[in-house]
């Protein structure tokens, strides 16, 4: 950049600021936060509104496979922090290491939620399907919500796990370092939110019967 | 391009262990098995069985924000932040809540 | 810290288009946003006197009552996603947020540069909507299920351009808020931030927490419509109403991302043309933060008639009571900053003044159709569209008006013919009144809105209405030359500090430098507006 005046101010936007990238990561957390949360208003309107239907639909869902992915969840979630402490304490590679553990549980969950997905699409239960068609009222709504809920938290965790990639790249490439450490502590942050989703997420379509 | 300064936000931070982050997950563990058992056995508790899930959940989601998300050791506006727009939310599904309650 | 002289500023330090739409300087990006800005304006404004035009006489005068629907719809998709809700935050908020705060750019300089792109595309696929299948949306710009999801107009890209669009408003808001946080000049806490900055902070928020709502909405309607299943479908046990819900939590608020930000301008100029101090900041400040506030919790009052709950309609009805008291206290706190001020006639003051007269005119008609019963009467009909019109118009078009005359040698470094912009205004505000006041009246009489024909009883209004429409076409095209016109103007450059200003802005070069200063900002000794203790600002 040409100084121009050859005077630069001390508080310079092009400064790096850490804590400026963790709170811009924060603010970005709770819009997401009410992304999903206009979809909950909707779970709970219809709920309220086919209450019946929705716990005979919810034993449709399979609580063994929701379980699993809530451990599996929980598990990376556990990985990505200790990623964060090893990055902390110097340790590169076993940041990177944890990471890796992370974006192979995210592709575990992935994997799951494919087989539950092709299970209920198998069935025709897909909104526009014939048994979809065919569902009495208020248990469409159900299948419709439940398909947009996970189908959006899918695509978080696809985001999240490229955005671990990238991580896992700069961390073993050396940008990030014990000094460096934000896309570390962001990536965190943002797959606790997917975290932190899915544990509304679970009860709400799996438990509440 | 850019002026790169030395980065002062990190003045003192605090690293949590790696026995902190076992014994976080065990009380994640510890409350999904809770709610998943009250769920599958208890069902006749009906609708109590709405607010206990929704109960643990919201017990789970605090503990990933306050020791998996660092939000202990942040300064105290994020938490601050975090209510403000939780509080928003209860809002928004309350004041719905109440329209659709006295259709 | 010596100025080497003749300094090189912002728009000197390189050239050509890409060193502009891949700029990450603040100065620039605010620019690219006000060109663009101003081109859509004139578009839905042409649009607007085409409607009027329609409605000069009953019946059809010039186009079909679809043709109709769709303009009248493009006309709002335009002027709110695409003019009002970017106007002042984008343009003035990105161009001045920096300078007031004594830094040199935002948090995150390449997150504004993506800022716009996003809105840049969102805007072309809006526009595309024009070009395709059977036109643009016809369902008026709050697309409303179950209608929009059955038309065969293109609304599923309408929709999605609004989403796209959603998302540069969420950026810049995050940007906006890490920026006030983290970047304010040593010395300055929050209550020395001048009222400009606190309506950002507020509008910010709102942009941050209430966007996301309608991206989800707006999403949900894409997918009924290509899955070709109802969500909002009441035979299913869905409900329509639930989508105006949805709709309106964050369409609300968002009336004050079009409203805050245009306090925050006219609190700037008011004790610049007063030459003193702001009566009650504190309470101009914090008001912004409640009206943002209070604002989340409002919104059912766009939905008195639609079948809501009684319980629902009286709470919606006494928390929008609420708002009007710390939009009043503002009102009282600009009124007082003028008392015993040494008041400097100049254009932006007359802009200022026109704003506090119109939003008047525009609150207390929201009194009126905020009560349930005369709401009653008074939903859809003009009434409702002459008294967004004061607000939106009257109130933040006239302040994002005023604002650049404020600004506009600071950015330019030159100043605009003052006789011809005086004429503009004056214009201006006729036209305005003419074309919007007719509007309560014949509402009151009962005439629908979003109709391309009319009863004949209604007939004169409605003229006065297109006659007006006309001066202030006028108007506009009269002040946008001007302005252009001050580019090309000879004459003596402007100094940096033409309306002996007291922020931060005046201190520096008129344009700023690329590092917007050439030597350490200077607070006044007691809050921003402390006139009495100026810091002496040599050329």
């Amino acid at each position: 950049m040409e100084h121009t005046t050859g005077f630069v101010l001390p508080n310079s936007g092009h400064n790096r600021d850490d804590e400026s990238s963790r709170m811009g990561m924060w603010l970005f957390l709770f819009t997401e936060l009410l992304l999903f949360g206009g979809l909950f208003i909707v779970y709970m309107v219809y709920r309220m509104l086919n209450h019946e239907a929705f716990l005979l639909s919810s034993f449709e869902l399979n609580v063994t496979m929701g379980t699993v992915n809530t451990v599996v969840l929980l598990v990376s979630s556990m990985t990505v922090a200790m990623s964060i402490t090893a990055v902390q304490r110097g340790n590169n590679a076993l940041s990177a290491k944890l990471l890796a553990i992370t974006l192979g549980l995210s592709l575990v969950f992935l994997v799951i939620k494919y087989f539950e997905w092709s299970a209920k699409i198998h069935h025709g239960l897909f909104p526009g399907m014939d048994l979809y068609k065919a569902l009495p009222k208020g248990e469409s709504l159900f299948f419709f919500l439940y398909f947009i809920m996970t189908g959006l938290h899918a695509l978080h965790i696809i985001i999240g796990a490229v955005l671990m990639g990238v991580t896992i790249y700069r961390t073993k490439k050396g940008l990030i370092n014990s000094d460096n450490y934000t896309l570390t502590e962001n990536t965190g942050l943002y797959w606790h939110l997917v975290d932190l989703i899915w544990i509304y997420l679970f009860p709400l379509f799996y438990l509440i019967h | 391009m850019e002026n790169h300064k030395e980065n002062t936000s990190h003045p003192k931070v605090h690293i949590s262990s790696f026995r902190d982050h076992w014994s976080t997950l065990a009380t994640l563990l510890l409350l999904t098995a809770v709610t998943v058992v009250i769920s599958v056995f208890g069902a006749n508790l009906a609708a109590l069985s709405v607010a206990t899930a929704l109960l643990i959940a919201t017990v789970k989601v605090m503990v990933v924000a306050y020791y998996f998300m660092h939000l202990k050791y942040e300064k105290k506006i994020y938490t601050y932040l975090l209510l403000l727009v939780v509080l928003l939310f209860l809002a928004f599904t309350i004041l719905t809540a109440i329209e659709y309650y006295n259709r | 810290m010596t100025t080497v002289l003749p300094y090189v500023n912002f728009f000197q330090t390189k050239k050509g288009i890409f060193s502009w739409i891949f700029s990450v300087d603040h100065k620039r990006i605010a620019l690219l946003y006000l060109y663009s800005i101003l081109i859509f304006f004139l578009a839905g404004a042409t649009l607007g006197v085409l409607m009027r035009l329609e409605l000069l006489n009953p019946g059809k005068d010039i186009m079909e009552a679809q043709t109709y629907n769709q303009v009248f719809t493009m006309h709002g998709v335009i002027m709110i996603f695409l003019f009002i809700i970017p106007s002042i935050p984008a343009v003035f908020g990105n161009f001045f947020l920096p300078i007031l705060l004594g830094t040199d750019d935002v948090a995150f300089p390449r997150l504004n540069l993506l800022s716009w792109w996003i809105y840049i595309i969102g805007a072309l696929m809006a526009l595309s909507t024009l070009l395709f299948g059977d036109g643009p949306a016809d369902t008026g710009w709050t697309f409303y299920a179950p209608y929009s999801v059955k038309t065969g107009t293109n609304v599923t890209m309408s929709v999605l351009a609004a989403f796209v669009i959603g998302f540069s408003s969420i950026l810049t808001g995050l940007n906006f808020i890490v920026t006030i946080h983290r970047l304010r000049t040593p010395g300055m806490n929050f209550l020395r931030m001048p009222l400009f900055v606190w309506s950002l902070y507020a509008t910010s928020w709102i942009q941050l927490l209430a966007t996301p709502i309608i991206g989800i909405t707006l999403l949900m309607i894409v997918a009924e419509r290509v899955l070709g299943v109802g969500l909002f479908d009441p035979s299913i046990g869905g409900d329509p109403i639930l989508y105006q819900h949805l709709f309106w939590i964050y369409s609300h608020p968002a009336v004050y991302i079009m409203a805050l930000p245009a306090f925050g301008v006219v609190s700037e100029m008011l004790p610049t043309f007063a030459q003193r101090t702001i009566f009650g900041y504190k309470a101009i400040a914090f008001s912004s933060l409640a009206i943002a506030f209070v604002g989340y919790f409002i919104w059912g009052h766009h939905m008195f008639t639609a079948g809501m709950s009684g319980a629902a309609r009286f709470i919606f009805s006494i928390l929008t009571f609420l708002v009007a008291i710390p939009t009043a206290i503002k009102v009282f706190n600009w009124v007082a900053t003028l008392y015993k001020g040494s008041i400097n006639v100049q254009v932006p003051l007359l802009y200022v003044l026109a704003f506090i007269f119109q939003f008047m005119i525009g609150g207390f008609t929201g009194l009126v159709v905020g009560a349930l019963a005369s709401d009653i009467h008074l939903h859809d009909t003009y009434f409702v569209v002459g008294h967004f019109h004061y607000v939106m118009f009257g109130g933040t078009g006239f302040a994002f008006f005023g604002a650049l005359h404020y600004w506009y040698p600071k950015i330019w470094g030159k100043m605009y013919n003052k006789v011809v912009a005086n004429v503009a205004f004056v214009l201006l505000f006729i036209g305005f009144n003419t074309l919007y006041f007719p509007m309560l009246v014949v509402g009151l009489m009962g005439m629908p809105r979003r109709y391309y024909d009319y009863l004949p009883e209604f007939h004169l209004p409605n003229m006065i209405s297109t006659y007006g429409s006309w001066i202030l076409a006028t108007g506009i095209l009269l002040m946008v030359g001007n302005l252009i016109a001050g580019f090309y103007r000879k004459g003596p450059k402007v100094g940096r500090n033409p309306w002996n200003g007291i922020t931060l802005e005046w201190q520096t070069l008129s344009p700023p430098p690329l590092e917007n200063f050439d030597r350490m900002p200077q607070l006044p000794l007691n809050g921003p507006y402390d006139f009495e203790h100026k810091p002496e600002i040599k050329e």
